[in-house]
């Protein structure tokens, strides 16, 4: 029984290069649609903040699952209606980045903002005050705290996405999730126990390692920054718990 | 593309069917995982020697797999071994003939007790330890203390994050479907597989989860603010 689970871990392994895949584009693509829906939050349009409150609402209640399916269905036909762009044949990644974009955003986009509010704004005045321009005041000031108070949450969402990304097996992507549902399948259940023990098992490491990892980064950014004391961590409210 | 609007009103009548069904699921596993969570709390906080370190390990690892894994060892693998042990044993049941709605509410009953563990530890840890001495000395016996006394206080500061895990539940179990349960994701895929019409369908199925997150989330912020009514000044406008 151990034997068989510590053999399917080296065969699952090298799947996980695909999980980092979509991990890293659905952040980087992602944090692009935070920025700017944190931009129209703090808009002084109405019509802004209701679309980037409304964006983030919609996104909040909507299983990924049914995002996906969405995506995978949709966006097809709609490339193909609008602008006679096929992707029919295109690699299933995509789609699966496509979704975690599109829920990324609105939840990082909270992050952000919590984070941005956390923020004591007179340093912002104090430093254009000191001569800092705008930009300067906002890179060198605002920026790194801004940062700081981003690390728990960041590490929240990397783990959700870790753990929500398995589900592109559905669609047919083949990451570490969708190879431990093709080898059950190709021994037709006989292993089913030991297969998902040794997926079980990869995840649980990198969940702890990624946790680490937050950890380690939290307190090496901690050093140099002094916190504004109203802010507490806004573990709850997004949906990344 | 074409997206119909009475197809999406006829996929969302069907899959309002469903409702019930991930209602139910939503509603029994969160109660079991409501109580065995702060059965886990309440042992983590005290450190009892042995259950704690499994609740431990317990919380991490629900917490550090993904819930479609959970559900392929619980769902996929559990019956099996169970009938082996119920065929050595010579016990009666066939685990072939449950009903798979118990696998979900297991999977999910399970899933959510890590979550809400964690919850509980972070609100137990909010009340006085005091206050359970106190209760003690005034006769209370400590479950006594801990149902009357730092229960109700503990819950009250949870509630936005109890909210929260109740609105993840109701989007989690739209996985049901991968057990063969009709809940409204599981209809939804029926009726895109015979139509044709994934889009409609799901477009459905997303204001179903929409309406329904929305109404929970409504509800916990009235409870909310009932619960923390005693915390306003007594001059503030009636609710």
């Amino acid at each position: 029984m151990l034997d068989t689970i510590l053999s399917y871990i080296p065969k699952l392994l090298p799947y996980l290069s695909v999980t980092f895949e979509y991990v890293f584009f659905s952040l980087l693509f992602g944090s692009i649609l935070a920025v700017l829906l944190v931009l129209m939050k703090l808009s002084t349009s109405r019509i802004a903040r209701a679309i980037g409150y409304g964006y983030t609402t919609l996104m909040r209640c909507i299983p990924s699952l049914i995002l996906l399916f969405l995506i995978f269905y949709g966006l097809p036909a709609l490339l193909k209606s609008t602008m006679g762009i096929n992707i029919q044949n295109a690699n299933v990644i995509i789609f699966v980045i496509a979704a975690f974009t599109l829920f990324l955003g609105a939840s990082l986009s909270e992050v952000i903002r919590s984070a941005y509010n956390g923020l004591d704004h007179g340093q912002y005045e104090a430093a254009v005050c000191v001569g800092l321009t705008n930009l300067q005041a906002f890179r060198r000031i605002m920026l790194p705290q801004i940062f700081y108070l981003m690390i728990p949450n960041l590490g929240n969402t990397v783990q959700y996405l870790i753990k929500e990304g398995s589900l592109g097996y559905i669609i047919g992507l083949v990451d570490v999730m969708g190879k431990a549902y093709l080898l059950n399948s190709n021994t037709l259940g006989a292993y089913v126990l030991q297969i998902y023990l040794a997926l079980a098992l990869i995840y649980w490491a990198i969940s702890i390692l990624v946790e680490r990892v937050f950890a380690l980064l939290e307190r090496r950014f901690e050093v140099g920054y002094v916190v504004s004391p109203s802010y507490q961590h806004d573990d709850g409210k997004k949906a990344t718990a | 593309m074409k997206v119909s609007f009475s197809a999406i009103l006829a996929s969302f009548t069907s899959a309002l069917a469903g409702v019930p069904v991930t209602l139910k699921i939503v509603a029994v596993s969160f109660l079991v995982a409501f109580v065995l969570g702060f059965l886990m709390a309440v042992v983590n906080k005290n450190r009892v020697p042995v259950l704690s370190q499994i609740s431990k390990v317990f919380i991490s690892f629900m917490r550090g797999t993904p819930i479609i894994v959970q559900i392929f060892l619980i769902y996929n693998s559990l019956p099996s071994l169970l009938n082996a042990v119920f065929v050595t044993f010579g016990v009666p049941i066939d685990i072939f003939d449950v009903d798979p709605i118990f696998y979900a509410i297991a999977v999910f009953a399970l899933s959510e007790t890590a979550i809400l563990a964690e919850i509980f530890r972070a609100a137990l840890n909010g009340v006085d330890n005091g206050q359970l001495e106190a209760a003690e000395c005034v006769g209370l016996t400590i479950p006594q203390g801990y149902l009357h006394i730092i229960l109700p206080q503990a819950l009250a500061s949870a509630v936005p994050v109890l909210g929260n895990a109740v609105t993840d539940l109701i989007k989690t179990t739209s996985l049901a479907f991968s057990m063969s349960i009709l809940d409204v994701t599981g209809i939804a895929k029926i009726q895109g597989a015979a139509s044709l019409d994934y889009i409609d369908a799901y477009l459905a199925v997303a204001l179903i989860y929409l309406i329904l997150v929305l109404i929970f989330e409504n509800a916990f912020k009235l409870l909310e603010r009932r619960l923390n009514a005693h915390t306003q000044p007594l001059n503030a406008p009636a609710r």
